[in-house]
């Protein structure tokens, strides 16, 4: 197979309807349509609302991510879908509309991993030269530590977490503290006006491997805030961050020189936490470790990085996936294309 | 291909449908003959559940944008009407719950468009009806001489809507009247109830009268009576663009724990015939039609009695 093979990549699996275009390891087209702010005023990911918008969107999302990559469906050479995880009626919207693009054009159809895609995506940087590397996946969805020997062919999960993932974390904490959702943005803003060592929240789990436990946190801050309702929010939300940064990160490290690495991918959702991101700097730095951070507009769900996980496996040689292939709201993590 | 099936391929299985439908269209392509090219796509907007619509639309719309072809929606009662010869008859979708989705057909037009009934009142129904599914074939050639529906229809609006974050539940104080007489006059446009009809009803004993707030604004209100061994809803409102949230769900669960509390053997409350918006929340909740009272609310307009029994 050609190794710059233009793939046409689509995700929706949860609240953003996105399609990405790339050549080879390189970034054509990455359009987004968000149903978000129709969430917002529900305090969460609302799944029939996000289903209907994908409905609505998808359409005028593919033509523009053609125009803006001046490319023909007929020249493509694959096409790539979010498989999963994520929301089944969200899911089966750009599974659908995949599939009918693929049979009109008969070319192939790969299902992908929405977690690997999230790593994959560091790899459309051409000056880089892939290696193997330790990922951290933060996510609304996710928290996981991986050893990534070869994108295509699988990861190796060295640790989870056993209940709420980091972006779930920050978005509770947010409603605890009033603030909008998505949670994420809210807190980083707030916490960037309060004291990070205001207020010495527990560290879950520090000891137990590379798995990650943010419900002990929660409950800590949960309870800080009602005996102390006189606190300083931003002190909380400066506090309650740094503690999940400093586990993140702490394990992230560690897993590096347990397994002489030399690289580290922070990926996700939560990789645009602005706070995360410097001391992720800042301590690889010192521990003489390469940070890989793909820029903040391709850390958050988006169709380019199901894109490039796709170039990755055509690259390889990986076959497409099977006509009717399904889709599931849970996976395991070392798949990295649906057979 | 003018007039002539060329692939048909079936399977029934709803469940499936993102799995299935990429599958018998593969079968479909493979079974065209060299040398035809798809003209258009036809695709059946409903009236049915929103998963599968949705699985066939952006499919259909996929598979269109990419061989540069036409789609057309076309309604799946429509087609089904399509294949009957009959004079008068009424086809119907199961839309459970104990509804269905049905339409009237007389001298080969359309008579009533598309409207849900209980199954009660469509049983009663004694013209021919007719609930097969349509068939792909009677879609396709629809799709020929129709125009396209472009939106799809759904068999009942969403009801996944959890209530807006903020919506809080209390029982209503003197403040609230004026929101509360308000909000009756924008939703009860022919017969609200006057200013003094809900001060009597905040005056009166017996009854339990809560309100929904949000952002500082009454958006509902609902009251229950208690009159001897049943309690009677006696009114259960809440303001348009709110619906379809749970807020009315919320208040007929507050209203029923109110009246087991008091201990009585069932809930009574009556509603206009007509008032096919709100009878499915009090069917899925248990209340049943027990009888229908002529001329109730004016003439001509009938109200319904429906009663849940709370039992032991």
């Amino acid at each position: 197979m050609t190794s710059q093979p233009l793939v046409l990549g689509i995700e929706t699996s949860c609240d953003e309807t996105a399609v990405g275009i790339v050549r080879g390891r390189t970034l054509l087209a990455n359009i987004i349509a968000s149903s978000v702010e129709e969430h917002a005023r529900f305090g969460g990911v609302v799944p029939e609302i996000a289903s209907r918008a994908h409905v609505e969107a998808m359409p005028s999302v593919l033509k523009l991510a053609l125009d803006t990559a001046r490319v023909r469906l007929q020249d493509l050479d694959a096409i790539g879908v979010t498989a999963g995880p994520g929301l089944i009626g969200a899911l089966l919207v750009g599974t659908s509309a995949a599939h009918g693009l693929a049979l009109a054009l008969e070319k192939p159809l790969y299902g992908v991993n929405h977690l690997f895609s999230h790593l994959a995506v560091d790899a459309l940087d051409e000056s880089y030269e892939l290696r193997p590397a330790i990922g951290l996946l933060v996510s609304g969805g996710h928290s996981s530590i991986l050893l990534v020997e070869d994108m295509a062919s699988g990861v190796k999960v060295l640790g989870e977490t056993i209940d709420d993932a980091a972006g779930e974390a920050f978005d509770k904490i947010a409603r605890l503290l009033n603030l909008d959702f998505p949670g994420g943005p809210a807190i980083d803003a707030l916490a960037r006006e309060g004291d990070r060592a205001a207020i010495d929240f527990p560290r879950g789990l520090t000891d137990d491997g590379y798995n990650f436990s943010f419900s002990g946190l929660k409950t800590a801050v949960s309870r800080y805030v009602k005996a102390t309702p006189l606190a300083h929010r931003a002190d909380i939300a400066a506090s309650f961050q740094e503690a999940v940064v400093d586990v993140l990160l702490s394990k992230a490290i560690r897993a590096c020189t347990d397994n002489a690495m030399e690289t580290l991918i922070l990926a996700g959702g939560v990789a645009a936490n602005s706070r995360l991101r410097a001391e992720a700097k800042r301590r690889c730095l010192e521990a003489r470790i390469e940070l890989r951070t793909p820029p903040i507009h391709l850390c958050t769900d988006n169709g380019a990085m199901v894109a490039a996980m796709t170039s990755l496996a055509v690259s390889a040689g990986v076959p497409p996936s099977t006509i009717g292939f399904s889709t599931l709201s849970t996976v395991r993590l070392d798949q990295p294309t649906w057979s | 291909m003018n007039g002539v099936v060329i692939a048909e391929f079936f399977h029934d299985d709803p469940l499936a449908h993102g799995e299935v439908l990429p599958k018998l269209v593969a079968q479909v392509l493979e079974s065209v003959p060299w040398g035809v090219s798809i003209d258009q796509v036809a695709i059946a907007m409903g009236p049915g559940p929103f998963t599968g619509l949705r699985v066939g639309i952006a499919f259909g719309e996929a598979f269109a944008l990419a061989r540069n072809i036409l789609w057309i929606g076309v309604s799946s009662l429509a087609a089904m009407a399509s294949v009957v010869a009959d004079d008068e008859f009424v086809v119907a979708i199961d839309a459970r719950r104990r509804e269905f989705f049905c339409e009237h057909y007389l001298h080969g037009n359309l008579h009533t468009p598309a409207r849900t009934l209980q199954r009660e009142d469509f049983e009663q129904i004694q013209i021919p009806k007719y609930l097969e599914p349509p068939t792909v074939l009677a879609l396709a050639t629809l799709s020929l001489t129709l125009r396209s529906i472009s939106e799809p229809i759904y068999i009942r609006k969403p009801d996944a809507h959890p209530a807006p974050k903020g919506v809080k539940f209390r029982p209503w104080t003197q403040i609230d009247l004026v929101d509360v007489y308000a909000l009756e006059r924008r939703v009860y446009l022919e017969d609200p109830w006057s200013m003094e009809q809900i001060k009597e009803e905040f005056a009166g004993t017996a009854r339990q009268y809560l309100v929904a707030e949000f952002e500082a604004k009454v958006i509902g209100y609902a009251g229950i009576l208690l009159a001897g061994e049943v309690t009677d809803i006696l009114t259960l409102t809440v303001a348009p663009e709110f619906r379809r949230r749970g807020i009315a769900r919320e208040f007929l669960k507050r209203m029923v724990d109110w009246s087991r509390n008091k201990k009585v053997v069932a809930i009574m409350l009556e509603m206009r015939v007509d008032n096919f918006e709100a009878q499915p929340l009090y069917v899925a909740n248990g209340f049943r039609k027990i009888s229908y009272r002529k001329d109730y609310y004016g003439p001509g307009v009938d109200a319904v009695v429906m009663r849940k029994e709370l039992g032991s």
